[in-house]
């Protein structure tokens, strides 16, 4: 048990939001108040608190504590000295995020609010500019959007453009799961443990159960509201990454048609729920909206711009507007592009992949050290049960 | 009876006495169980008494006059009231007797609430007949009091202060500005004690200098205060208002080393504390250079030399220290080994948390390189302003580790590592891991241990609390008095203080010092010994078992025309516990208004059978 108190650093939370670690005395109240604390192995969330206040970065690397916290803000509302856990354990989820990303972005797009801005708007010109020089006719007469912009072209980019993506999100997970399972013992666990556990990771990525038990809200509204988005992104991705050439064509589908009814459901559901979750941070009435980074901000924003632009599409296309459908159409991508390959691998939006294969890694972890020691054993014990 | 004095012998004849014997209903407190019309009744037929009374409440105005009144009208001789704790209302009804005329040790007083009704509230009838055998017993041993005074001695209006840091300093400047005159002693060559070994004081950041030279000029200035300087108590004996004290020390002309006696009124003991040393090895103390107290650890940081930017030590850069919290505080036995002076410190001091973060926070403050490392069992930062070092030490980035006491932390050396000490502790703040931390400076909070005092303490018998400081007669409403009449206690002699706590507790003593030094003669309770001349024999047993230095003595005197040895009481020192009356083979001791016929008379009044079975 014993640890080498890394007297050289400090964790360097406070460039990711963890501003009032130091102010913990370590009592314990968040510990108590939080409802998941118990299921977590206990010591959730003081002990990622402490493990940043001693700075012992590895131990943090190798906790899946702060996946498991949902935000609620019970800790931070309770806390008798303001030292904001839940916020610190947002920012150690970050820290996190930036540490698991082996190209150093997703560290400068959490400390500089500007890279990240720059660097979305450097890929939506370029996507634009892709779109100015490459386009196809411009058919005035009606509406020929896969003139404009053929749809095996365009499932081609997203493809290429999903292969990439999933490349760094793919060694990122990668990386955290050889953190959370020790380095080289990861090798050493049977594959079948690994897939055995796979159910349980695409159960929390579609139904964030977990989350439901998380904080004093009544019903778990806002669990529900965050499913509701989910499901909106999951379809839209479904939609354009698969289902492309059923989706974007030129014939005008009655209203009831699936094609139509799918894509209107995926809009309001991401519609409604970033409209709601921005005027609530606005509002910074609750605890989880009182403190919002840049990068909160620009992740809602731009997901929110994404939908509008697209459900414009639809209107303009089905009106019959054919210079305002393949304008918006070039806008539209060059806000979903940007969005896409900037928060993916290296945004909040990563968040989908950890968070699942947190839960996913604890159970890999508990089946294969049944007796493992006290704290990510058991946390990960109580997680999977 | 026969050994009862002569000059008693007739007042304690029952047939000529009157005594008014008041019962008290307390609004029924007492009433309610107790049947007190019916206690009336049967104290009207124990011989002696003239009036028997019961009235709902007797404390009152109208009650208190009832008795002074009955004591003219009625011609009483002697007053027993029945009815709550005396520690209540013992002095209310002496006060309502001597109104009356009457001697005021000519009254006893029966507790018949706490020790009758209360106590016995299911049993009403045996609380009655409680409180008629109390009452009879008061009876019997108010018949054979006799009036007493108060022992009235000369009164020396002179203060001797013992000790010239900032308790005693306050202490006579604020008996000198009343308009006493005072006799300040030191030890040292200079006013302000601790004061000097202080830096900027907490939570005001005062220098601590400033404080000490304020101080200073003001005893100095001041026409009534005599300092003494390089001198001691080397002999003090006597009483309040007469203690006779001999001093040594460089002064007159010559400045050699001579004794000076002196007579004062009051002693106002302000010796001190002295700082905990820990052992040879204590967490490596004195094996090590880098190992430190906080004592120490605060000269240097008010040294030129430790540094600009970077904090030097020993020629070395300070760029780590782990602040080790309790050494030689709150010990437990069985974990730690008493110290030199044979004690276990178990107490806390108070104020050394907040020292630790007071220069901790200086630390990150002035030298933002070095790393502070804070080793607490708990944070204890009590004082107004206090806790806010705490709050900002962390924040200035102040790392803090938990132990417990019976595992506290270990310093080792590191053989030639970059830092040459390491500190391994067990962290309840990580769920007991150990931690370990290699340092280039640890600095141990040390304590307060009580200050040098011991010739007055054994001369004038001084008692100490547990834990070797001057102990209090009551912490709450006796503060800074001690069972020494006389002698008050100011600041950390008596307890670990900070200065705030200190100036006050100073003040708070040279108040009552003042008011001690209000009058002209001393007046103490007459309860004190006092020898049968005609029935002592000089066999010194009561010496023996005195503990009051100078209350006894043997004197040769001559009895009959015979030279005989006895014993004389000295009523200035004599506290009236006595221990020499149970010893006396001839009863030739007793103390006053407690005399051994009195309580032969009381085992007859509760034994007398007045008390019909009959109770209704």
């Amino acid at each position: 048990m014993a640890g080498k108190f890394n007297s050289n650093r400090r964790l360097a939370i406070a460039e990711f939001g963890g501003k009032d670690v130091d102010l913990c005395m370590n009592c314990g109240t968040c510990t108590t108040i939080c409802p998941l604390s118990e299921d977590s192995g206990g010591g959730f969330p003081r002990r990622v608190i402490r493990l940043i206040q001693t700075g012992r970065e590895s131990k943090l690397m190798e906790s899946l504590d702060p996946w498991l916290c949902y935000y609620c803000g019970d800790c931070t509302t309770n806390c008798p000295r303001r030292a904001n856990p839940a916020e610190t354990m947002m920012a150690a989820r970050r820290y996190l995020t930036a540490r698991y990303d082996w190209t150093g972005l997703a560290g400068l797009f959490y400390k500089s609010a500007l890279a990240e801005i720059v660097a979305i708007l450097a890929v939506g010109l370029f996507v634009t500019l892709l779109f100015v020089s490459l386009h196809g006719p411009v058919v005035l007469q009606r509406v020929e959007l896969n003139t404009f912009a053929p749809v095996h072209w365009v499932e081609f980019g997203d493809w290429i453009m999903a292969a990439v993506l999933s490349f760094f999100l793919l060694t990122n997970a990668l990386r955290m799961a050889w953190w959370v399972l020790g380095g080289k013992k990861m090798l050493r666990i049977s594959p079948l443990l690994y897939l055995r556990q796979v159910p349980v990771f695409f159960e929390h990525l579609f139904t964030q159960k977990r989350w439901r038990k998380c904080g004093s809200e009544p019903g778990g509204v806002r669990w529900l509201k965050h499913l509701l988005l989910v499901s909106g992104y999951l379809s839209m991705l479904t939609l354009v990454l698969i289902l492309l050439r059923w989706f974007q064509t030129d014939k005008i589908y009655p209203f009831y048609y699936p094609q139509r009814l799918w894509g209107y459901y995926a809009t309001l559901a991401i519609l409604y729920p970033t409209a709601d979750f921005m005027i609530s941070r606005g509002r910074k009435k609750e605890p989880i909206h009182l403190f919002s980074a840049a990068s909160d901000w620009i992740f809602l924003v731009m997901l929110f711009l994404t939908a509008l632009t697209g459900i414009m599409v639809n209107i303009f296309r089905v009106n019959g507007l054919p210079v305002a459908t393949y304008v918006i159409y070039v806008i539209h991508l060059s806000i979903a592009v940007p969005m896409l390959v900037v928060e993916v691998p290296f945004g909040k939006w990563s968040h989908i992949m950890y968070r699942p294969l947190a839960i996913y890694l604890a159970g890999v972890k508990r089946a294969a050290a049944p007796a493992a020691g006290k704290s990510t054993g058991q946390a990960a014990a109580a997680v999977a049960a | 009876m026969d050994t009862s004095p002569e000059k008693i012998s007739d007042s304690s004849d029952s047939g000529k006495l009157r005594v008014g014997v008041y019962i008290c209903r307390c609004g029924g407190n007492i009433s309610d169980v107790v049947n007190t019309e019916h206690v009336a009744g049967i104290c009207r037929r124990i011989p002696g008494v003239a009036v028997s009374k019961v009235h709902t409440f007797l404390c009152s105005d109208p009650g208190q006059q009832t008795i002074s009144d009955d004591i003219r009208r009625e011609n009483l001789d002697r007053v027993v009231v029945a009815s709550c704790s005396p520690f209540l209302h013992e002095l209310t009804f002496r006060g309502a007797v001597q109104r009356g005329k009457m001697n005021q040790y000519l009254y006893e007083h029966v507790n018949i609430r706490e020790q009758c009704s209360w106590a016995h509230k299911h049993d009403p009838h045996g609380a009655t007949a409680k409180a008629i055998a109390l009452i009879s017993a008061a009876v019997g041993k108010v018949s054979r009091s006799v009036p007493l005074e108060k022992i009235r001695l000369p009164n020396h209006r002179r203060a001797l202060v013992v000790g010239g840091g900032p308790a005693g300093m306050k202490a006579a400047a604020d008996l000198a500005a009343c308009g006493i005159p005072v006799l300040l002693l030191e030890r040292s060559d200079r006013l302000g004690g601790k004061l000097h070994t202080l830096n900027r004081l907490f939570p005001t950041a005062d220098a601590a200098v400033e404080l000490a030279h304020k101080l200073a000029s003001q005893v100095m200035s001041h026409p009534l205060v005599e300092i003494l300087l390089k001198s001691q108590v080397v002999k003090v004996s006597g009483f309040i208002g007469n203690f006779e004290v001999a001093i040594r020390g460089d002064f007159g002309p010559s400045g050699r080393t001579t004794d000076v006696r002196t007579t004062v009124g009051v002693m106002v003991m302000a010796t001190g504390y002295r700082p905990y040393v820990p052992a040879d090895g204590e967490f490596m103390y004195r094996r090590h250079p880098a190992v430190v107290t906080t004592v120490d650890f605060n000269d240097l940081l008010t040294r030129r030399d430790c540094g600009e930017g970077t904090l030097m030590f020993d020629g070395r850069p300070i760029r780590s220290i782990a602040f080790i919290h309790c050494v030689g505080s709150r010990q437990v036995d069985g974990v730690h080994t008493p110290g030199p002076d044979g004690r276990l410190h178990a107490y806390g001091s108070r104020v050394c948390c907040t020292t630790v973060l007071h220069q901790a926070l200086q630390v990150r403050r002035r030298f933002p390189g070095t790393r502070v490392y804070d080793l607490h069992q708990d944070i204890r930062t009590y004082g107004r302003g206090h806790e806010e070092y705490y709050t900002d030490a962390a924040r200035a980035g102040v790392v803090f580790f938990r132990y417990h006491s019976a595992e506290p932390p270990r310093v080792t050396g590191t053989n030639g590592a970059k830092s040459p000490l390491r500190v391994s502790v067990k962290d309840y703040l990580s769920w007991g891991e150990e931690m370990n931390m290699e340092v280039d400076m640890v600095v141990l909070a040390v304590g307060m241990t009580p200050g040098p005092c011991e010739t007055i303490v054994e001369q004038l018998k001084l008692p100490r609390g547990e834990d070797g400081f001057l102990q209090e007669i009551h912490p709450k409403l006796r503060p800074v008095e001690i069972s020494v009449n006389g002698v008050l206690l100011a600041g950390t002699a008596q307890a670990p203080m900070n200065i705030q706590e200190t100036l006050a507790a100073a003040g708070a003593a040279a108040v009552k010092a003042r008011a001690m030094l209000s009058k002209e003669q001393v007046e103490l309770n007459p309860y004190v010994a006092e020898v049968d001349t005609r029935l002592c024999e000089g066999s010194g047993a009561c010496l023996a078992q005195c503990d009051y230095a100078g209350a006894l003595t043997m004197t040769q005197t001559r009895r009959d025309g015979h030279a005989v040895r006895m014993a004389l009481v000295n009523p200035g020192l004599c506290v009236g516990c006595g221990a020499c009356v149970a010893v006396c083979p001839t009863r030739a001791i007793n103390l006053n208004g407690w005399r051994l016929d009195q309580y032969d008379a009381m085992v007859d009044g509760l034994v007398r059978d007045i008390a019909p079975s009959a109770v209704n």
